[in-house]
């Protein structure tokens, strides 16, 4: 301090008498700003300056060299910056056009460098007090020389720049990163054969430039640190070659691949290109390390020296800077987003094949926190479902299946089911407007639908204290677990509590009543009783049960009292029989009969249908009522004639049809023709009391058994005992059929022949149900007239001769 | 050609031999229950009086029990007598 203060005094002491002095100071300072080399504080050189200060000249300095640097910038500099890096005009290959990049910003730095030397010294003065040098203005010289350098440099950049800097980075990386994965792999790297093509560089293994490369881009970025360039020329290309490599190794690797987890598998990659990134940022990341950058940047093909010691930080793959960490933030980001990026568009895939799936939808779940696409998520969801699922193309059991599915994905994927209950809103609303679902559902429900088990196992799985806890919706709950919805939530009455993410609820609800699910379940389940003939309901009893957990006692009240009904028929009809074995053999009914008694308050209404039965049936329907009143006292029967079911065995002239089970129509049908083998269809309609389109359509039964026929005139029928020969004729053109599918075909089995002379049986003129035992009759004929050979029951045609 | 019946199973649905649908008293059916119940038939019976009027047992019960000075029918006012 005491030294500056002598000197501003000599200065004014001797100061007024040299004004020549000034302009010689003034050459003085500025010849020490620019030389290169950087001379040592001397004496003149302090004089001078100190001239200058008194002279009130001493801020102009920064100025000038500000303004000096600006007009070599813009005169020379940078004109030639861009001539030497677009000169070798698509001339040189990429080895070359990376030797010119880095020249080119090499020669750059040439050329600042002087500037960027008394920029420095200039501060240092000003440091060191001997008078203020650098002018008025914000900002310390060196951060306005940068902003000059970048503005002149960076006005028009060619794209030129931008191509060759992408090129350059892409190639180290790859080079990079083969080198990594050679010694992850812990293997050496295997001399490719003569002519091989190095991995890393891409040319001949013999030209191979990958050290080159490296120590390229090591320099390169020390260059643009330097400059303070890095930024500016580096990161849009580092970001777009991230980008890239990302989508393109999640093309590669994940994409339609649900069954596994990727984020480890990325994390461990991601950490490996952090490690390109730590040579890309080099200078960077040292400065923040607050590691000084020794002088000058090594000469390059010096791959021996290491000029930049900053390997050490990011050996291990831990950012010690803020520039890395920084970066591999991006990264992270970039890898989120791309990765919910695909899936979205995959979800619908996902989302069919969900419990495979359940690691992508983790991963996702994942990703998608970290990043805002839970509206792109939505978006492209619902328009997947409606574009893939909601038309009349597919079938009620699979849009079933789809949203059984999503249910389960995605309250994985979105714990507070918003996303479900967003996305799939336009599912339950397309599916209210098919007249099936309910049946589907309910037959999903007690495991009739094929494919669909997932509903029978879900409601057996059923478990009452959770659905008890959602149907209590205010207690219980503890007001400091309460989270808030997410933003993209419905905003409607139920809040999140309601929104259940219980399958069969969801299911239920489709409808907004239980009811109309009771209803039809009652429906299928009055169906099956009424149409299986021995009493046995263990099943219908377990699913009724499972039921009444789900949708309560009350409701399921009426099945319980038709399953009940069961089991009481099932005794009456023990007594009943009982009490017949004790009647004398002259006494016995004619028939045996056994009855479904229905509380018909609790039954679905059953559909009419008015029938006649044959006096002997109405007699063995008489005195069953008979003993069920002695039974029950004051309460009656009231018969449903087109009800039930009737076994019987029916005796031709040729053949016996044993253990036929038919409707009662058809047996009614039959019995008449006992007694009268001929009828009308006008004459059977007054008997039976049924309509003639009906009887029409029952008697096709009776006819494909060939035990009845239509006559040619149309109305009158025949109950046929010569049908045999008929019967005959038609077998013998299956024959022709036969022998025609054993000559192409070798051998048969005996359900294949049947299947496939029920196949030309459909298309030919010829429409008659061949029963298969009858068939198997037939071939054996066949076989003992030496006209046929079986072995193990394939069926083959002998050796011609 | 001969047709042997093995087995006819036929389906009928029970009912009240009574002179109405309705009980009187909980205007349920008759072929139902009473409200207290839940299962119809042997367990929510009918009760005829002399009058010839006739309830779910459980509700004339309730009526007669209700009644404090004589017991009649409901619908008749007649004094109450179980039909035998």
């Amino acid at each position: 301090m005491e030294d500056i203060g002598m000197e501003e005094d000599s200065a004014e002491i001797s100061g007024s008498a040299q004004k020549q002095g000034v302009a010689d100071a003034w050459e003085t300072v500025t010849n020490a700003l620019m030389s290169p080399g950087g001379p040592g504080p001397e004496q003149g050189l302090w004089d001078s300056l100190a001239l200058l200060s008194g002279e009130g000249l001493g801020r102009l300095l920064g100025g000038w060299l500000l303004e000096t640097l600006q007009m070599r910038l813009s005169s020379a500099v940078v004109p030639e910056f861009w001539a030497e890096l677009q000169q070798p005009e698509n001339e040189l290959e990429e080895r070359g056009r990376a030797w010119v990049l880095l020249t080119a910003f090499q020669t750059l730095l040439g050329r600042l460098e002087p500037f960027l030397g008394g920029l420095e010294r200039l501060e240092s003065w000003q440091d060191e007090g001997r008078g203020s040098v650098c002018g008025p203005g914000p900002g310390g010289l060196q951060e306005r020389a940068f902003t000059i350098i970048r503005a002149l440099l960076l006005f028009s950049p060619s794209p030129v720049l931008q191509e060759r800097v992408l090129e350059f980075y892409s190639r180290t990386f790859s080079v990079y990163m083969h080198q990594e994965g050679q010694a992850e792999d812990g293997a050496e790297a295997p001399e490719g054969p003569e002519g091989g093509v190095c991995p890393g560089c891409g040319v001949p293994t013999q030209q191979c430039w990958c050290k080159e490369a490296l120590e390229q881009l090591k320099e390169l970025s020390h260059i643009l640190s330097k400059l303070q360039l890095l930024e500016w020329v580096s990161c849009e290309a580092v970001t777009s070659i991230l980008h890239k490599l990302i989508e393109q190794r999640m093309e590669q690797h994940c994409r339609g691949e649900y069954e596994r987890s990727f984020l480890l598998e990325f994390q461990t990659w991601l950490e490996l290109v952090l490690g390109w990134l730590s040579k890309v940022f080099a200078s960077e990341a040292e400065k923040d390390g607050l590691l000084p950058a020794p002088g000058a940047p090594g000469a390059p093909g010096a791959p021996s020296t290491p000029s930049v010691p900053s390997t050490p930080c990011f050996q291990a793959g831990q950012p010690g800077s803020s520039v890395l960490k920084q970066w591999r933030c991006h990264m992270h980001q970039f890898f989120c987003r791309i990765y919910v990026n695909m899936r979205i568009e995959e979800l619908f895939s996902i989302i069919r094949d969900f419990p495979e799936s359940k690691a992508a939808i983790e991963d996702l779940k994942f990703c998608l926190e970290r990043t805002n696409q839970r509206q792109q998520l939505l978006t492209s969801l619902k328009s997947a479902f409606e574009s893939r699922l909601l038309h009349p193309g597919v079938h009620t059991s699979d849009i079933l299946t789809v949203y059984i599915s999503a249910i389960k994905a995605l309250r994985e994927l979105d714990p507070s089911m918003v996303i479900l209950q967003v996305a799939c809103q336009p599912i339950r609303k397309y599916l209210r407007t098919r007249e099936d679902t309910v049946r589907q559902i309910v037959a999903g429900l007690t495991g009739d639908a094929e494919g669909c088990t997932d509903l029978a196992s879900e409601l057996s799985r059923g478990d009452p204290v959770t659905l008890e806890m959602q149907d209590s919706d205010e207690e219980g709950a503890d007001p400091e677990d309460w989270t808030p919805d997410p933003t993209d939530a419905v905003p409607d009455k139920m809040g999140s509590k309601r929104r259940s993410s219980d399958i069969i609820s969801l299911l239920v609800s489709i409808y907004g009543s239980k009811d109309i699910f009771i209803d039809e379940y009652r429906a299928v389940l009055a169906d099956r009783l009424l149409h299986q003939l021995n009493y046995n309901t263990a099943r219908e009893i377990r699913n009724v049960e499972l039921l009444k957990l789900r949708f309560g006692e009350s409701h399921m009240h009426y099945c319980e009292v038709m399953l009940k009904d069961m089991a009481d028929s099932r005794r009456i009809n023990s007594n009943i029989r009982e009490e017949e074995s004790r009647l004398s053999e002259e006494e016995q009914p004619p028939l045996s009969l056994s009855s479904i008694i229905l509380s018909s308050e609790f039954w679905p209404p059953l559909k009419e249908e008015k029938l006649e039965l044959p006096p002997v049936v109405c007699q063995a329907m008489e005195a069953y009522t008979h003993r069920y009143e002695k039974l029950k006292a004051m309460r009656t029967l009231s018969w449903k004639p087109h009800l039930g079911s009737v076994t019987l065995d029916l005796e031709l002239e040729d053949r016996t049809l044993t253990n036929l089970t038919v409707s009662p129509i058809h047996a009614a049908i039959i019995l008449h023709f006992q007694d009268k083998s001929s009828w009308t269809l006008e004459e059977l309609s007054v008997k039976l009391g049924a309509p003639k389109e009906l009887l029409h359509r029952k008697l096709a039964l009776w006819q494909q058994h060939g035990v009845l026929r239509e006559e040619a005139g149309g109305a009158l029928l025949r109950g046929g005992d010569g049908l045999s020969e008929q019967r005959e004729e038609k077998l013998q053109l299956f024959w022709a059929y036969i022998q025609a599918m054993l000559t192409n075909l070798d051998s048969m089995t005996l359900d294949r022949i049947h299947s496939m002379l029920r196949m030309f049986v459909a298309t030919g003129p010829v429409v008659t149900e061949m029963d298969i035992n009858e068939l198997e009759g037939f071939l054996q004929r066949k076989v003992r007239e030496h006209q046929l050979l079986v072995s193990a029951g394939v069926y083959r045609l002998p050796k011609a001769n | 050609m001969k047709v042997k019946i093995r087995q006819w199973n036929g389906v009928a649905s029970w009912l009240w031999v009574a002179n109405d649908e309705n009980c009187g008293i909980c205007r349920m059916p008759f072929n139902g229950c009473c409200p207290d119940c839940k299962v119809p038939g042997d367990d929510c019976p009918l009760v005829w009086g002399q009058c010839s009027h006739c309830f779910h047992m459980h509700c004339i019960l309730k009526w007669l029990n209700s009644q404090q000075v004589q017991q009649q029918c409901p619908m008749c006012r007649q004094e109450w007598k179980f039909k035998e």
